[in-house]
């Protein structure tokens, strides 16, 4: 398991208290009962926690995989610049 | 008696004194105070009545996404409501109605995002869906699936007497079978209790006695004390109760409404009248056969003497049979919320045939010559009927009218 996505698991753990063996980052969130505005909120999170700007043309996300992918892009051009 | 009766099953209570409403009424009973300091550094203390709350028996940490405290404690005192109503399985979603009052919505969310933005960190994205005034309204309605009329009244003082009001009004008119109404209010942050001082109408803090900082009646009083928390009352018709073999606490017997349509905050005695009288035609009684007035009693300068006036004028030489206590001075002032939690109070009252004093009141204002409750749990071993009033800034009056259902 990447560093990230370990991260995501447990800032939905801290959050929501959801146990991260519980999640399968290849089903869409809403299945573990977040809906759209806790992944909102969760999204808010992510860009503190990693000190990114999450990007709009990827808010349409839908499972723990893609979102740790879309995290590990963004930090990856960041640090190219 | 009639099927079309509007009853009362069920209450439930977030309240400064507690979240069970025959504790609560016992310590009122008692004339014991649930205010205390409130004090933040670089700002005044006030006089406040905080809710020990705490939302974890009713929120899962996911389910509280975006729920400001205001919504947490009016869903856990609608849930209590509902249970004590024994709350029936498979009620047509249509015929279930939510009527709560607010003054303020979610005023903790509403601080933190001002907060936030001013000092340059980023705005929660469910600011708005935490503060916005029907967001208590609709998550109770998310809960008990109530897909009729789900309507919020912001209404100040008279907020959730109002809700009661038009919950009554939608059942009589078969619109529903059953409904929660009621009221939550949380605004002791220090953005609005700080507003509240600017205005001048809370209490000045009893640094020796901060309880008895609010003296409703008193003529040394200086206004009220911000208060906290959720009440709600499951409303259904007679004939829907019995169907259900459901426990029937009391009838609610009628409401009277008006406008001052005079000033802003300085209430007005015929304004006051007219929704007395209303009530009183609407419920069929007349003043004699009223025996507890739970007052709005906010121990303002103006307003009690106002109310005083209002309740001498229409109950005239009946006034000597009516017995008045204002609660604010034991559990604050809950301005959205304290309609339904005086209703509760007066429910409560009603049910046991004795009624709360007001404690702080020592030294009676003369201009408030009515027959105050002085003595804890004064018996009331004929009282039949009682109203509960509540006028807000705004000139809106509300009276509610409850009679034991025997």
């Amino acid at each position: 398991m990447s560093n990230t996505m370990t991260e995501l698991l447990g800032l939905i753990q801290k959050a929501y208290d959801i146990d991260p063996a519980s999640i399968d980052p290849h089903k869409p969130l809403s299945e573990f009962g977040l809906d759209s505005l806790a992944l909102a909120e969760l999204m808010f999170n992510i860009e503190d926690h990693f000190h990114i700007d999450y990007p709009e043309s990827r808010t349409g996300v839908q499972t723990l995989a893609e979102l740790a992918q879309v995290v590990d892009e963004v930090r990856a051009a960041v640090q190219v610049k | 008696m009639s099927a079309r009766d509007v009853v009362i099953s069920g209450l439930g209570l977030v309240s400064p004194h507690g979240d069970d409403p025959a504790i609560a009424f016992e310590a009122l009973l008692r004339g014991q105070s649930a205010i205390n300091l409130w004090t933040r550094e670089g700002l005044p203390p006030a006089a406040v009545a905080s809710a020990a709350f705490s939302p974890e028996r009713w929120f899962t940490k996911l389910q509280l996404v975006g729920v400001d405290r205001v919504s947490q404690m009016a869903v856990a005192a609608a849930e209590m409501a509902r249970t004590d109503a024994r709350w029936p399985e498979g009620i047509d979603p249509e015929r279930i109605g939510v009527f709560i009052g607010s003054g303020m919505g979610g005023a903790s969310a509403l601080e933190d995002g001002y907060e936030a933005a001013r000092s340059g960190r980023r705005v929660s994205p469910l600011t708005v869906v935490a503060a916005m005034t029907n967001a208590p309204a609709a998550h109770i309605a998310i809960r008990a699936r109530a897909e009729g009329p789900v309507y919020t009244y912001s209404v100040a003082c008279a907020s959730s007497a109002l809700a009661i009001a038009e919950a009554a009004k939608a059942i009589a008119a078969g619109e529903i079978d059953i409904a929660i109404a009621g009221g939550a209010e949380a605004l002791l942050v220090p953005g609005v209790v700080r507003a509240w001082q600017a205005l001048q109408t809370l209490a000045t803090p009893d640094a020796a006695d901060p309880g008895r900082s609010c003296r409703p009646f008193d003529l040394h009083r200086s206004g009220f004390a911000l208060g906290e928390g959720a009440a709600m009352l499951v409303l259904e018709s007679r004939q829907h109760a019995q169907d259900r073999g459901a426990p029937v606490r009391v009838r609610f017997a009628g409401s009277g409404i008006s406008c001052d349509a005079q000033h802003m905050t300085k209430p007005q005695a015929q304004g006051q009248m007219r929704a007395l009288r209303n009530a009183l035609r609407a419920s069929g009684l007349s003043p004699r056969d009223i025996g507890y007035c739970n007052a709005h009693g906010t121990a303002t300068r103006v307003g009690d003497g106002v109310e005083c006036e209002a309740l001498r004028t229409v109950w005239g030489d009946d006034i000597d049979a009516l017995r008045v206590s204002s609660t604010k001075s034991m559990h604050g002032h809950l301005l959205g919320a304290a309609g339904a939690l005086e209703a509760v109070v007066t429910v409560l009252a009603l049910e046991q045939r004795c009624a709360p004093p007001t404690p702080s009141c020592q030294e009676p204002d003369p201009a408030c010559a009515v027959p105050l409750i002085r003595e804890t749990k004064a018996s009331l071993p004929d009282l039949r009927s009682a109203i509960s009033n509540s006028f807000a800034f705004g000139g809106t009056n509300v009276v509610l009218a409850f009679s034991r259902n025997d």
